[in-house]
C-alpha cells in the first residue's frame, strides 16, 4: 500500500509539472489575448522538427539548431499567428479558430511529407542518461529534470508577472482592456510579448520530453488536447487554476494508472473535468484574469 | 415471316446471354497483362509496396514477361480513404480492365476492394490481392462464401489462427531456450487483431495466456494499453513489481519509440522484452530512441540475412533503384506478383479467371522471405515455416537474428549487458 502511495505521489509531482510546461503557453493566450488558440499544437512539432531540419539537413550542432529554432518559433508566433491571423481575423471568432487550426495541421502534413517516419527524427536532449531508485520507484533523471524545468519556469513567470512593471501592464490587460488602454498601455506591444512568451514553456517541454516521448509529426494534437483540457479545468486564461488543475490531472492518471489500468487515466481525467465544469462552471478558477 | 423469328431468336439469346452473365467480358488474352496497384501514396508502407510491384514489374519485363506477354503496372493513390479507394477498384477492373487488383494497404481497405470486387466479379472476372492488410477479415470472407469471395487472395502473414497455433508456441520455444523464461507479463495493444490472443478462439485455440502456461510459463501479469497511451511508466512499474523475468508485447501500432524508450528508463529496464512488430523492427527506430532499443527483440523482416537467394537482392535493389526502404509489405507484395506471374504460366495463360484461381490456390514460388503460396481452402498466405519472421534482437545498433535457428546470427544477450 505505501508502495502504490510512493508511486503515485512521485508521478503526480513529475506528471503535473510536465502538463504545467505544456499548458503554460496556451493558458498565458486565453488570459492575455483571450483567445482559445487552436494552433497552439503547432510549437511542439516546430519544436522538435525545425531543430532536426538544422542538425540534420544544415549539419548544425545540437545548441545552434535549438537557438535557431527558438528563433523561427518566435517568428511564426507572430508573423503567421499574430499578424497574419490573430489581428486580422480578432472579431471573426470562427474564421480565426478555423485558420489557426488549419496552419497546424498543415505545418504537421508538412513535417510528414518532408521527415515521414522513417527519417528517424529525434531530438538528442538527454541531460542525464541514468535513472534513480527512490524506495521501489525508478524514474528517469531526464524525467525528474524536465518536472523541475516545468516548476522553475512557472515559478518565473508568476514571479515576473506579480513582481514586475511589465508583468503588471499585462495582468492589466488580462483584468480589463479598456481600462488599461486609457492607462497608457501599449496593448498591441504587450500582445507581441505575450506571443513570444506563450512558445518558451512548450518549446522548453519538447526539448525536455524528447528523450523519452514519441517524436512524430502529429504528435502536437494530442499535446493541445493536454493543453486545452487543463486550461479548461483550470479556468480558461487563468495561470493559478493552471498549475492547480495539472497537478490535479496528474494525481487523476497517477491514480488511475497505479491502482486501477493505465488505460483509463485519459478517460478519468475527461470525467473529472466534466464533473467540475458541471458544478462549477468555467473551471476551479473561473474568472477573466491572469491570476 | 422468317426474318422476325431471326430478329426474335436474335433478342432472346442476346437477353439469357446478358442474363446469365455468359456474355460477362472474359480476361484479355493477348496484348500485356494489366494489373493494378492502389494504397495511400503518403504512407511509407504504401510507397515501399508501389516500388516493390514495380520492381517485381521491372524484372518479369525484362526477363520477357509472363508467356511472352508485357505486364502493365497502373498504379492508383487511395489517399487513405474508403469511398475513394472503391472508385479506383472499379475504375480499374471496369475502364482499365485489369486482371488483378493489388492493394497495399492497411484491412479497411482490402475489405472495402474485396466487397466492391465481389459485386464486379461476375461481369468482371479478376484477381484481388490484399498485400499488406492483416488479421481475418479477408480470409474470413473466402471462408465464409467461397463461390462469392474466391477471388480474394491475402498476401500478409498474420492471421489469428497462424498467431495462436504457429508463432506463439514457437515463440514460447525460443525465449525458453534461450533466455530461460519463467514467469512472463504479456501487453496487449487494445486492437482487432489482439482479441483473438487475449481471448483465444473457440474450439480452434486458447488464449496467449493460455500457451504460455501451457508451456510452463507462468503469466504474471496481463494488460492492455491503448493506442493513444504516451505514458508506459505505471505499466513497466506494476511489471518490475509483478517479478516476471521476461515481457511478450503483442504491438505494432503503439507508440513504439516512447514505448521503448520509457522501457530503458524503468525498473523493468533489465528485463527482456519482445515485441511482436512495427516500428521497432525498422531500422529508423535506432535513431529515434537514441540507442535506448538496444536489447529490444522484435520479429522483424527487414534484417539483412539471405533467407532465400532473393532476400539480399530486394533489399539492395529496392533501395539503389527504387529509393525506398523494404518496409513492411513490401516484400509481400512483391513475392505476390511473383506468385502470380508463376500461377499464370501454369494455368497456361489467362483466359479463364477459374483456372487462374486454382493455381494460385497450389502455387509454391521462391520469396523473399521463404516460399510464396496461398492456403488452397482459405487463401491466406503459407505460414511459417513456409514464409518466415525472423526475431531479432537489437545489439548495438545492429537487428540481429537470434530465431529462426536456422538463419541464427548471434546469440540472445541480456539488455543489461549491452548496456554496458
Amino acid at each position: 500500500m505505501s508502495n502504490i502511495l510512493l508511486q503515485i505521489i512521485i508521478y503526480t509531482v513529475i506528471w503535473g509539472s510536465i502538463y504545467l510546461l505544456i499548458s503554460l503557453g496556451f493558458s498565458l493566450i486565453c488570459g492575455v489575448l483571450r483567445i482559445f488558440h487552436l494552433g497552439y499544437g503547432v510549437v511542439f512539432v516546430l519544436a522538435a522538427y525545425v531543430t532536426w531540419f538544422f542538425m540534420e539537413d544544415a549539419h548544425l550542432g545540437l545548441v545552434p539548431s535549438l537557438l535557431l529554432m527558438f528563433l523561427v518559433q518566435c517568428a511564426f508566433a507572430l508573423v503567421i499567428f499574430y499578424k497574419g491571423v490573430f489581428q486580422r481575423y480578432l472579431e471573426e471568432e470562427e474564421v480565426l479558430l478555423t485558420v489557426s487550426i488549419l496552419i497546424f495541421l498543415a505545418v504537421a502534413h508538412l513535417a510528414n511529407y518532408l521527415y515521414p517516419v522513417t527519417a528517424g527524427v529525434s531530438i538528442p536532449s538527454t541531460i542525464i542518461d541514468d535513472v534513480l531508485s527512490v524506495g521501489s520507484v525508478t524514474i528517469a533523471y531526464q524525467m525528474i529534470l524536465a518536472a523541475l524545468a516545468g516548476i522553475l519556469v512557472t515559478a518565473i513567470y508568476v514571479l515576473w508577472f506579480m513582481k514586475t512593471r511589465v508583468g503588471l501592464i499585462i495582468r492589466a490587460i488580462s483584468q480589463n482592456l479598456p481600462a488599461a488602454l486609457l492607462m497608457g498601455a501599449n496593448v498591441n506591444r504587450m500582445y507581441y510579448l505575450a506571443m513570444i512568451l506563450s512558445v518558451i514553456p512548450p518549446t522548453i517541454c519538447m526539448i525536455m520530453i524528447a528523450p523519452f516521448w514519441g517524436v512524430d509529426p502529429f504528435m502536437g494534437a494530442s499535446l493541445l488536447m493536454t493543453a486545452m483540457l487543463i486550461s479548461i479545468l483550470g479556468g480558461l486564461g487563468n495561470l493559478k487554476g493552471s498549475i492547480v488543475a495539472s497537478y490535479l490531472i496528474g494525481f487523476i492518471h497517477a491514480s488511475v494508472s497505479f491502482i486501477f489500468v493505465s488505460r483509463f487515466m485519459g478517460l478519468a481525467a475527461l470525467i473529472v473535468t466534466l464533473v467540475v465544469m458541471i458544478y462549477r462552471r468555467g473551471g476551479i478558477f473561473a474568472g477573466e484574469t491572469l491570476w | 415471316m422468317m426474318k422476325k423469328i431471326h430478329l426474335f431468336t436474335g433478342m432472346v439469346l442476346v437477353f439469357l446471354l446478358i442474363t446469365t452473365g455468359v456474355w460477362a467480358a472474359a480476361p484479355d488474352t493477348t496484348g500485356p497483362i494489366k494489373i493494378g496497384f492502389m494504397g495511400n501514396m503518403s504512407a511509407p508502407f504504401s510507397l515501399s509496396a508501389k516500388a516493390a510491384a514495380a520492381m517485381a514489374v521491372d524484372e518479369i519485363n525484362q526477363a520477357g514477361g509472363i508467356n511472352g506477354r508485357q505486364i502493365k503496372l497502373i498504379v492508383e493513390d487511395t489517399k487513405g480513404e474508403i469511398p475513394k479507394a472503391v472508385e479506383i477498384y472499379k475504375k480499374l477492373v471496369m475502364n482499365d480492365k485489369v486482371l488483378a487488383v493489388f492493394i497495399g494497404e492497411k484491412v479497411e481497405m482490402g475489405v472495402a476492394g474485396m466487397e466492391i470486387g465481389a459485386e464486379l466479379f461476375p461481369e468482371y472476372p479478376h484477381i484481388f490481392f490484399s498485400t499488406i492488410g492483416s488479421g481475418d477479415d479477408i480470409w474470413h470472407r473466402v471462408r465464409d462464401n467461397y463461390k462469392k469471395y474466391r477471388f480474394g487472395f491475402q498476401t500478409y502473414y498474420a492471421i489469428s489462427t497462424n498467431y495462436l497455433k504457429i508463432l506463439a508456441p514457437d515463440n514460447i520455444d525460443c525465449f525458453k531456450n534461450q533466455i530461460k523464461i519463467k514467469k512472463v507479463a504479456i501487453l496487449y495493444e487494445d486492437m482487432e487483431w489482439t482479441k483473438p490472443l487475449r481471448q483465444g478462439i473457440p474450439n480452434v485455440s486458447p488464449s496467449l495466456a493460455a500457451i504460455y502456461k501451457e508451456k510452463g510459463v507462468n503469466v504474471v501479469y496481463e494488460t492492455t494499453t491503448s493506442l493513444d497511451q504516451k505514458m508506459f511508466n505505471p505499466i513497466f512499474e506494476e511489471i518490475a513489481k509483478s517479478g516476471a523475468d521476461f515481457i511478450d508485447c503483442a504491438v505494432g501500432y503503439i507508440d513504439q519509440p516512447a514505448f521503448v524508450k520509457q522501457w530503458a528508463q524503468s525498473s523493468a529496464r533489465n528485463i527482456p522484452v519482445f515485441i511482436w512488430g512495427g516500428l521497432a523492427g525498422m531500422p529508423p527506430i535506432w535513431k529515434m530512441t537514441e540507442g535506448k532499443v538496444n536489447g529490444v527483440m522484435v520479429g522483424s523482416s527487414l534484417v539483412r540475412v539471405a533467407i532465400t537467394p532473393k532476400t539480399i537482392p530486394f533489399m539492395d535493389n529496392l533501395v539503389k533503384n527504387y529509393k525506398v526502404g523494404p518496409i513492411f509489405g513490401s516484400h509481400t507484395t512483391y513475392d505476390t506478383i511473383y506468385g502470380f506471374k508463376k500461377a499464370i504460366e501454369k494455368a497456361g495463360g489467362t483466359g479463364s479467371i477459374d483456372n487462374l484461381i486454382k493455381q494460385l490456390e497450389q502455387v509454391e514460388e521462391v520469396a523473399v522471405l521463404g516460399t510464396i503460396g496461398w492456403n488452397a481452402k482459405y487463401h491466406y498466405n503459407l505460414p511459417p515455416p513456409k514464409y518466415v519472421t525472423p526475431i531479432v534482437q537489437w545489439q548495438d545498433g545492429e537487428m540481429k537474428v537470434i530465431y529462426p535457428l536456422k538463419y541464427k546470427m548471434t546469440d540472445y544477450k541480456a539488455p543489461k549487458d549491452l548496456r554496458k
